[in-house]
């Protein structure tokens, strides 16, 4: 009797396994089309990008976009402003996010709950509210054209992320962890340096890879607060380059295409941290 | 000093760089912007530091300004369609992908690459397909007969929402999944057992056991969908630049042009403020959700 339902469970798994497949793949297929269609357009000649006859892969394949793209000197320098940015915000943002989770993740301290609130509203604040006044601030104290600026607006971002998604984490290290770092003989800031920190390596990674996410991905702040092209980084010159290259679309493309490429190579590599980080941080289980 | 102390000590230290950093760059401009909208800051009170407190002329004006008010419409419309779309296909596709079967995971991962793209480029992207003469949407929907003629979908203000809800949902849809995906594999497939033992059917299972189960995983989606839709910027700001005649203007953006193309401080850190108390209205349920199941 029990073989006998297992069985028939089997053959309806299998069946209905191929099904599921191909809904996936139609799912897969819908779902990745424009991101093929953005780096299709890229490899097209100027005609066929501009041309009134939509193709649907490029019938004479050109690195011209590309290659026009790299050896601008606008480009490479809004690139440099880009990785500077990124760097500068997950620098800033792991600097101050980390050692906050662990002390709200092992310690007990009067007014925790009211830290954690804090942390769970400041992830809601948009950036066009924090835009005007960051601002009128920074024209005050000298951050406007700065990468610190940016930077510093970015990692206000980050850090009640970082807060909230790795503060399980560091509850979740036995205890007895913390005795035999004691019994070691290390100090308080040796055994979160080298013990807590290690111990919980998939959640830093999710965290480091976020941050860093959030600076290369950054419109709103970089493009307000620098407002000279030189310093902006490739998303705020999106602009810039839409009306230097006119109706060029194989060459926007393109300058799309590397600001994706490193998202993707990221994601790809590090699928797993990212989709456990992001879940973590937006639901409780 | 007692041991008590000096843990409690040892934690504090820990917790100031992340608070401080927090209520110095975040805490401290939120009150500067409370305090600016009931200013008349513009670019010129500010540089000769005569602006005074005007009380809630900044809010009457806004309230009485036909294109804030369409504004505001706007924001509604985009968050609640998008929310709608999101959740429906974000849940099919949750059901779907929280099954095991052969492509379940490497799939579901790559959908999400959607998620994680600049939205600068998105909406970049967006601007080329929904194009007149070059897009591909309308080519597509011309091979498949649904339309006779190009749709002028950014140019025109009938349509422009419709292009703009589409990119949107684009990444909407995997973010919905994903989080609802690990909402439905935390469910026990015991669950599911026994009730088919009892014979109950698909639907009966997924209205009596999957639904019920979820419903905090579907509030806190439903919430965070809410917060991250309504508050769109980089979308309309480089897919349409809130236009055509303000039909894709939200309040990240008008506010934003009301501070930075019109300088008039003071009128766009009302407007933000507007756009905050909507999100603070639904924030404090999402922060009931998740405080209330901690320690």
């Amino acid at each position: 009797m029990d073989g006998k339902i297992e069985t028939s469970l089997k053959t309806k798994g299998g069946r209905s396994n191929f099904g599921k497949c191909v809904i996936a793949v139609l799912v897969a297929i819908i779902f990745l089309f424009p991101l093929y269609w953005l780096l299709s357009m890229s490899f097209k000649t100027d005609g066929e990008s501009f041309g009134k006859l939509v193709t649907y892969y490029p019938h004479s394949f050109t690195l011209e976009p590309w290659i026009k793209n790299f050896s601008d000197k606008d480009f490479l320098l809004s690139l440099k402003n880009s990785i500077l940015i990124a760097i500068l915000s997950m620098t800033i943002s792991i600097g101050f996010g980390v050692p906050t989770a662990y002390g709200m993740g092992r310690y007990k301290v009067p007014g925790s709950k009211s830290f954690l609130l804090t942390f769970l509203v400041t992830q809601m604040l948009p950036a066009s509210l924090m835009l005007t006044p960051m601002y009128l601030i920074f024209n005050k104290v000298g951050l406007l054209g700065t990468y610190l600026g940016p930077a510093l607006a970015i990692s206000s971002g980050s850090i009640p992320f970082i807060v909230i998604t790795l503060r399980p984490y560091f509850k979740g290290i036995p205890v007895s962890l913390d005795d035999a770092a004691r019994i070691d003989g290390c100090g308080v800031i040796r055994s979160f340096l080298s013990i807590m920190i290690p111990a919980i390596k998939t959640g830093v990674i999710t965290v480091i890879v976020i941050s860093f996410l959030n600076g290369w991905n950054d419109l709103a702040y970089s493009m307000t607060f620098n407002v000279k092209p030189e310093m902006r980084p490739l998303t705020a010159n999106i602009f810039k380059f839409q009306s230097k290259y006119g109706t060029k679309w194989n060459c926007i493309m393109a300058y799309g295409a590397i600001l994706v490429i490193p998202v993707v190579l990221l994601f790809v590599f590090l699928q797993k941290y990212i989709v456990g980080g992001l879940t973590a941080g937006a639901v409780k289980e | 000093m007692s041991i008590a102390a000096k843990k409690r000590l040892e934690g504090y230290g820990f917790i100031a760089p992340g608070f401080l950093y927090v209520l110095l760059v975040l805490g401290y401009p939120l009150v500067y912007n409370i305090i600016l909208s009931f200013k008349n800051v513009d670019v010129k009170t500010f540089a000769s530091g005569t602006s005074k407190f005007v009380g809630f002329a900044n809010y009457i004006e806004l309230f009485h300004d036909p294109t804030f008010l369409l504004v505001l419409k706007n924001t509604f419309v985009f968050t609640i369609a998008c929310l709608a779309i999101q959740f429906t296909l974000g849940f099919l596709l949750a059901l779907l992908f929280s099954q095991k079967f052969t492509f379940a995971g490497p799939i579901r991962g790559l959908v999400l690459v959607a998620y994680m793209m600049p939205m600068s480029v998105t909406a970049m992207l967006g601007k080329n397909m929904f194009g007149v003469t070059e897009g591909v949407i309308n080519d597509l929907l011309m091979k498949i007969g649904l339309i006779n003629a190009p749709v002028e979908w950014l140019v025109s203000s009938s349509t422009a929402m419709i292009a703009v809800i589409a990119v949107n949902c684009w990444v909407g849809i995997p973010f919905n999944m994903l989080l609802l995906t690990s909402g439905l594999t935390g469910i026990s497939q015991d669950v599911y057992e026994s009730a088919s033992l009892d014979g109950a059917n698909k639907f009966q299972r997924f209205f009596y056991i999957t639904l019920p189960l979820m419903k905090s995983s579907i509030l806190a989606v439903l919430m965070l969908g809410f917060i991250y839709t309504f508050k769109a910027f980089d979308l309309m700001f480089i897919m349409t630049s809130g236009g055509p005649l303000n039909s894709t203007d939200v309040l990240g953006t008008y506010a934003y042009t009301l501070s930075f193309t019109k300088y008039e401080f003071s009128q766009g850190s009302a407007a933000a403020l507007v756009l905050f108390c909507c999100l603070f209205v639904i924030g404090l349920f999402y922060l009931r959700l998740t405080t209330k199941e901690d320690d």
